[in-house]
């Protein structure tokens, strides 16, 4: 089976990364993409609700309902096979993509034998995708300890603000520490200002990141969240669904199958 | 007949999407499911035979989600029933190589789904599947010299399998339950842990599963077949050298290896001497009481004080990390179901205290006679109380009090402060009231 690609989108909270993930996932579905998975890895984020998709439960209630399950489970029967049907079915199938969401952090107690199963069925699962979309927390939480480490490209999305690229350098900086190898490391600008782009440019070159493209404001997105509205249903003609192009093809994902 | 899609690993971890799927076969939606291996007799089967009871993909409904029974019986002259279990688990692998058909989980829990495009192609009946796993046994499994595969999809037909097969489950549960350490040649170890605490390894046998409470025998066993040279490994178990304490010469040559030489010995079942040392991910701990000679246990989930004063993390501490220290033992509160829980100490007999939500969870496996025998926070919350709560119930411990008052304690041979490989005092059962200790360095 040929792998997937699988891109994680980070950055600093609010900066725009479930935004972009969102977007990423527009992108496929209209280019006819069918196999997709998007995985909200971020506790504080909400991309089901940027997709316009409810999911009942998470990586994290199937880890508490584990160490309650453990000791009731038959002593022939396989746990990795238990934990892997959980996974299948707490997420939630779309016509075009598949969603998953990580859920909160774990309470006290052990989990290092639970999450080393979990994380092997999770880079499996990505695996079995064309494209897995991560919406990854700035800490890396998910990528060091839980989800994959499986990942090819990192995105990472800031504001044009000096804070921003600090956030930006520091993620590539966590990333080598935790020495996660990317294929590509990335930077989209959001609500980027096009009168700034020389500065942003000699920002983003001195970081040493890949300069994806910029996201400007976008009153329909500023809409669309205030009232609780699917990104996918954008306009094609939005600011921010337009300027997708520009980064899709710097990214290498232009095209459908 | 030749089978119209392909089959081979590379198909493992195909992920069939609701929207691409055919048919759904079991599954979570789906009440009757299941599958089941057997050993039969070279003459009980028709070696290569394929039977579908029930409507056949053909005729199941697009998009549909229906009952299903997977029956696979095998013959060869050293197939065993023991090894049903382990050729059972094989359906789910082989199915999986077949492209376009999914396998999920095992037993009455089984999830299969097959996608529309294999269908489309002509994979419109089940007997291409049994074709397949048939193929598949006999190549990778050769001690298996005959096999046939029946699949129901009949929902009557499904139940009744199920009901019958749950039967054969249970039976092997009630085998493996009983295995014990002297069945075994070989233990598992688990350095899942080891990056919390890194001189830290789990040694699970059928009587001790791992601290964490998460890898029986069989789940470490399972792990290192797939990946021996992964975070579960086999350890041959060498020799017996104390059966009590249960210490084996295998054990303690991985323990040196395993613990970076911070370790040199376990006795698994004991909280004395060479106790098991602990990560960190215990679900609880058994604590040594000096003042009633007795035994105590807490879990990570009770709040407040023990009977020794100090909460859960305050024991945790002097119990996590890899350090061996004695009288402290973080375990699985599963392992108090063991029939050598704790045996070269008394095992229940020794139990003074254990929080009444841990109490009620192991009720069944206390002996009967010591119920009412062992506080809970409810008794007693402070040493006082607890000695008055034994003495009371008559508490086997309390007969070691008296015990303990008669006996000689024989003279210490002291090193010199300061000799190379210091000293270790270890003072067991003692009961020593000083006014003042001085350790001077002799001239």
């Amino acid at each position: 089976m040929d792998m997937g690609r699988v891109i994680a989108v980070s950055g600093k909270g609010g900066a725009g990364k479930t935004l972009l993930a969102a977007l990423l996932v527009r992108k496929l579905v209209k280019t006819g993409h069918k196999s997709i998975l998007a995985i909200d890895a971020d506790p504080d984020s909400n991309l089901p609700d940027a997709l316009g998709v409810f999911v009942e439960s998470t990586i994290g209630d199937i880890r508490e309902e584990f160490s309650v399950e453990q000791s009731r489970l038959p002593p022939g029967y396989s746990k990795d096979a238990w934990l892997e049907s959980k996974v299948f079915e707490i997420m939630v199938e779309t016509p075009s993509f598949d969603v998953l969401v990580m859920g909160r952090p774990e309470g006290p107690g052990c989990y290092c034998a639970v999450n080393h199963i979990l994380r092997k069925i999770i880079d499996s699962m990505t695996g079995g995708y064309d494209y897995a979309i991560i919406d990854a927390e700035a800490g890396l939480e998910h990528l060091s300890r839980r989800t994959t480490q499986n990942v090819d490209d990192m995105i990472v999305v800031t504001n044009g603000s000096l804070s921003g690229f600090n956030t930006a350098e520091r993620i590539k900086n966590l990333a080598n520490e935790l020495r996660i190898k990317f294929k590509h490391l990335y930077l989209v600008v959001n609500r980027a200002n096009s009168s700034h782009e020389k500065l942003i440019l000699k920002r983003v070159g001195s970081i040493g990141l890949e300069f994806a493209g910029g996201i400007p404001e976008d009153a329909n997105v500023a809409e669309y969240n205030l009232l609780g509205k699917s990104l996918l249903e954008l306009p094609d003609d939005s600011p921010a669904v337009k300027a997708m192009d520009e980064i899709m093809e710097k990214l290498s994902m232009q095209g459908g199958k | 007949m030749k089978i119209p899609v392909d089959v081979s690993v590379v198909h493992e971890g195909e992920r069939i999407r609701k929207e691409d799927m055919y048919v759904e076969l079991g599954g979570p939606k789906v009440s009757s499911k299941g599958e089941l291996v057997r050993v039969r007799k070279p003459g009980e089967i028709r070696d290569g035979n394929v039977e579908v009871e029930g409507p056949d993909f053909d005729k199941l409904k697009e998009g549909g989600r229906y009952p299903f029974a997977i029956f696979v019986e095998v013959a060869g002259k050293n197939v065993e029933e023991d090894l049903e279990a382990v050729i059972e688990r094989r359906i789910h692998d082989y199915c999986n190589y077949v492209e376009g058909f999914m396998h999920l989980n095992q037993r009455y829990d089984i999830w299969c789904r097959l996608s529309k495009k294999s269908y489309e192609r002509g994979f419109n009946t089940l007997k291409y599947l049994g074709q397949a796993l048939i193929t598949l046994f006999k190549a990778e499994l050769p001690i298996i010299e005959k096999i046939q595969v029946t699949f129901i999809t009949d929902e009557k037909k499904v139940e009744a399998f199920v009901n019958d097969a749950r039967k054969i489950y249970e039976a092997r549960d009630a085998r493996a339950r009983a295995l014990s350490e002297e069945e075994v040649d070989t233990f598992y170890g688990c350095v899942l842990c080891q990056s919390f605490a890194p001189t830290h390894f789990c040694v699970i046998t059928p009587d001790r599963i791992s601290l964490c409470g998460s890898i029986n025998w069989f789940d470490g066993r399972a792990a290192a077949r797939v990946d021996p040279k992964g975070p579960n490994f086999a350890i041959p178990k060498g020799e017996l050298i104390d059966e009590v304490n249960g210490e084996y010469s295998g054990v303690n040559k991985v323990v040196k290896e395993r613990s970076q030489g911070e370790t040199e010995r376990f006795y698994l079942h004991s909280i004395f001497n060479f106790p098991h040392t602990s990560c960190g991910c215990f679900e609880s701990i058994a604590f040594y009481i000096p003042e009633v000679d007795g035994v105590g246990v807490v879990h990570r989930d009770y709040i407040g004080e023990t009977v020794l004063g100090v909460p859960f993390s305050t024991l945790a501490t002097q119990t996590g990390g890899g350090k061996q220290v004695e009288g402290f033992l973080g375990m699985a509160i599963e392992y108090m179901r063991s029939p050598k829980f704790l045996q070269a100490d008394g095992g229940w007999n020794r139990m003074v205290w254990l929080p009444k939500s841990v109490k009620e969870r192991v009720i069944d496996d206390i002996p009967a006679e010591l119920r009412d025998k062992i506080a809970t926070e409810e008794d007693a919350t402070d040493i006082a109380a607890l000695k008055g709560f034994l003495k009371e119930r008559g508490h086997p411990v309390v007969e070691r009090w008296r015990e303990v008052e008669a006996v000689e304690v024989p003279e210490l041979e002291v090193m010199p402060v300061g000799a190379p490989g210091g000293i270790k005092i270890i003072l067991q059962n003692a009961k020593i009231h000083a006014e003042k200790v001085i350790i001077k360095k002799i001239k």
